[in-house]
């Protein structure tokens, strides 16, 4: 008995057989819809992930997570700035980094929930957004 | 058509020329479409699946690596979108798991088959085979694809494969001789 890799006749009998054809013109409607479909493509590929919108807001947060940080602090702003800056060095770096992660840790529960809220908004809009663009 | 290797022309197409996609399309649309006719038994739904695996191809042709035949990737992404649509449209096939495999049919001398009967023949026997074990003896003996190729396309296992190979090869026998004593009756 045969074994299916043995059976050159039925490979042949087969062979022998056209197999079904889709109806004339196929290609060009296959190509059709790729081209009717390249210029969604290309916009996806040239949209950065992450749009310009995304990096303003989050600019501005860093801003005013550093203004919360400093302002929350003992003294203002205008005082503590100017005193980091005269001593640039490695200490004072790491100093104000400890400082900047202590300040954060105090921050109150309601403004720690605002920037989680704001963050969720600003997600959830880029995810709309980049909807518009999806390929079926 | 360009007589050229598929690599060919998947390169012009990742270099920005769209439009050689069209000589893969010309050189695989007819087993696409087969193999979609078979798991969706309908000509218009076929077409429209083939297509969308043409399209499929196109859009993640740069995610193609070479380390398999193309023709195999395109197999796999035809076989998992035809197979996707007949889950979503709930589709239930009859089986034809009837068919009572016998070991004697394979036996049968093929070149018994009047020649101009034979095609017509062969094409009513695969019509009888369920969709897996179509696409398994299509892509194997008509194909040339190898065991390790079909277990990509189909998800499985490499032994499995082999399995259903053998099963499905008996199982065409067995349908190809019923037909043919069929036939014999008729005459007589």
């Amino acid at each position: 008995m045969k074994t299916f890799e043995e059976d050159k006749e039925l490979r042949q009998l087969l062979k022998s057989v056209k197999p079904e054809s889709p109806g004339p013109g196929f290609s060009a409607r296959v190509m059709n819809r790729i081209f009717a479909e390249q210029p969604a493509l290309e916009q996806v590929k040239q949209s950065p992930v992450l749009g310009k919108g995304f990096w303003i807001i989050l600019a501005l947060f860093a801003v005013l997570f550093a203004a919360v940080a400093l302002v929350s602090g003992g003294g203002s702003a205008s005082e503590q700035t100017p005193a980091l800056l005269q001593q640039v060095n490695t200490d004072a770096v790491l100093t104000g980094y400890r400082a900047f992660f202590e300040k954060i840790a105090n921050l109150p529960a309601g403004i720690a929930g605002i920037f989680m809220g704001a963050s969720l908004l600003v997600l959830l809009e880029k995810f709309l957004y980049s909807g518009k663009h999806a390929i079926s | 058509m360009e007589n050229k290797d598929d690599n060919y022309y998947i390169g012009k197409v990742l270099e920005g020329q769209t439009n050689y996609f069209s000589y893969i399309v010309e050189r695989y649309q007819n087993i696409v479409f087969s193999i979609a006719l078979k798991v969706l038994r309908n000509r218009e739904d076929a077409e429209e699946m083939a297509q969308e695996s043409f399209v499929k191809a196109y859009k993640s042709l740069h995610t193609f690596q070479g380390k398999a035949k193309f023709s195999t990737w395109l197999y796999r992404i035809t076989y998992n979108t035809c197979i996707s649509e007949t889950r979503k449209k709930k589709q239930h096939f009859a089986s034809t798991d009837e068919v009572q495999i016998s070991d004697e049919a394979e036996e049968m001398n093929l070149d018994g088959i009047p020649e101009e009967n034979r095609e017509k023949v062969v094409k009513a026997a695969l019509e009888k085979l369920p969709e897996d074990e179509y696409t398994l003896i299509v892509l194997y003996y008509f194909e040339d694809q190898s065991v390790e190729e079909i277990s990509k396309v189909t998800g499985l296992t490499e032994s499995n494969t082999k399995v259903k190979l053998h099963r499905a090869r008996k199982k065409l026998y067995t349908i190809l001789n019923e037909m043919l004593k069929k036939d014999l009756y008729t005459i007589l």
